[in-house]
């Protein structure tokens, strides 16, 4: 009788102050912990999936099913987005009309840099995307921007990460400047919370429902998100950015779906890649 | 044996019993057991089960109250557009409620405007409630 009386209070106790922790830790500006996120997300997906290693999800949901690994495997064979990769190098390397070219705007005359964004700009006191500079490149040498969803910037992008295929995932949340940590957490938040019409979080189907039937569709798991964007999109038939999937997941959940590159969107790529710390970029990818 | 489990069980219980059940709650519940028009008691009062939009809606359908709920639906879902929070349907709702307008279909263009309203509401609702709540989702 005493054992159980013991063992119930303990249980009781331990319950209680992990429902304390929960509650407190992680949400606001003062106990974000980004590291302590990117792991507590890898032991998530580790329990859940016993059976996957944490580098293959950048492999998204063909790292946790068999079966939809086998035709993605197949689909490998011959690349969809091998064309526009090559279309993507023609671009990247066609001078502007002042004669200057993408590789003047970026470090390392921008090969294999992919693995560096979005990164937070103290100078400008936001999130940058790497497609946000390949249009201010453009506009700095008196071109006009490309459209953000697909074509061309998806092109130029996918060259971009090609070059930094295997280049580990390395963003940084400075510490001496409280409004990356700021953008990070707007980003989580975004994630996390339940909207539209069918009131569905991100996390609801990519980290609680990840590979849980939609109707025919298998959710990815959150972890590896980003990693191989842009991608070719057998729905789309074509390449599209990350943005562009943004505003496709944000309409499935039947909210009006916000515009590419818009701030939060930007934070939410901040906090997604973050967690995605130590993976590779494998860009661009071929999904369902 | 029989005493812990009867207190584990007492105390379980306990939050459930003691909470009394809010307008709110007692209203979402009559709503979805029995739609609209239904005549549900909370403490000892009488209240029906529908949403403040369909009372605006129950006006006489004339052009000048149609435009008037359009006017306040858009209003609204201008404050759940602030906050990020617009539904996707709710704008092509609102345009095909001044659609009925110009097609003299008042009433329809009423019920619309009224449906669209309630939309804009919840998204807002929604809002305030993913503010406090959104890191039930994190994983521990």
């Amino acid at each position: 009788m005493k054992i159980i009386k013991k063992l119930a209070l303990g249980l009781g106790v331990a319950a209680a102050a992990q429902m304390a922790q929960a509650a407190d830790s992680g949400f606001d500006l003062k106990t974000v912990d980004p590291e302590a996120d990117r792991i507590a997300l890898q032991n998530y997906f580790k329990s859940r999936f016993p059976q996957a290693e944490v580098s293959d999800y950048v492999n998204g949901i063909y790292a946790v099913d068999a079966d939809s690994r086998e035709q993605w495997e197949e689909l490998e064979e011959f690349p969809p987005y091998e064309f526009a990769v090559e279309e993507g190098e023609v671009l990247f390397n066609t001078p502007f009309a002042n004669g200057k070219g993408y590789a003047d705007c970026f470090e390392n005359g921008g090969v294999g840099i992919r693995q560096n964004y979005p990164y937070w700009s103290k100078e400008e006191g936001t999130v940058k995307t790497l497609e946000m500079e390949i249009n201010e490149c453009r506009e700095a040498n008196g071109e006009k921007p490309l459209k953000w969803a697909k074509g061309d910037i998806a092109k130029i992008s996918a060259y971009m990460a090609w070059t930094s295929r295997d280049k580990e995932i390395n963003i940084e949340i400075p510490a001496d400047d409280p409004r990356a940590k700021a953008a990070y957490l707007d980003g989580k938040k975004f994630f996390y919370a339940k909207r539209g019409q069918l009131n569905l979080s991100c996390a609801n189907c990519h980290v609680q429902g990840s590979n849980i039937r939609i109707r025919a569709d298998l959710p990815s798991p959150q972890l590896g998100h980003t990693s191989h964007f842009p991608v070719f999109r057998s729905k789309w038939g074509e390449l599209g950015t990350l943005h562009r999937r943004y505003k496709g997941c944000h309409k499935d959940s039947r909210s009006k779906p916000l515009s590419h590159q818009v701030e939060v969107y930007r934070n939410l790529e901040y906090f997604q890649s973050y967690m995605n710390n130590g993976l590779v970029i494998n860009g661009p990818g071929a999904r369902k | 044996m029989k005493k812990v489990i009867a207190i584990t069980a007492a105390l379980a219980l306990a939050p459930t019993f003691a909470a009394a059940e809010s307008f709110q709650e007692a209203f979402e519940m009559n709503r979805a057991m029995h739609g609209k028009n239904h005549v549900f008691e909370w403490n000892g009062n009488k209240y029906n089960t529908n949403h403040e939009e369909e009372v605006e809606a129950a006006v006489k359908a004339t052009k000048a109250n149609a435009l008037d709920l359009i006017a306040k639906a858009k209003a609204k879902n201008k404050e759940a557009a602030e906050v990020g929070f617009e539904w996707k349907l709710t704008g092509g709702i609102i345009k095909d409620a001044e659609k009925a307008v110009e097609a003299g279909e008042y009433r329809k263009a009423l019920d619309l405007a009224a449906q669209a309203k309630y939309h804009s509401r919840m998204g807002i609702q929604q809002h305030a409630y993913a503010q406090k709540h959104w890191h039930l989702s994190v994983p521990q």
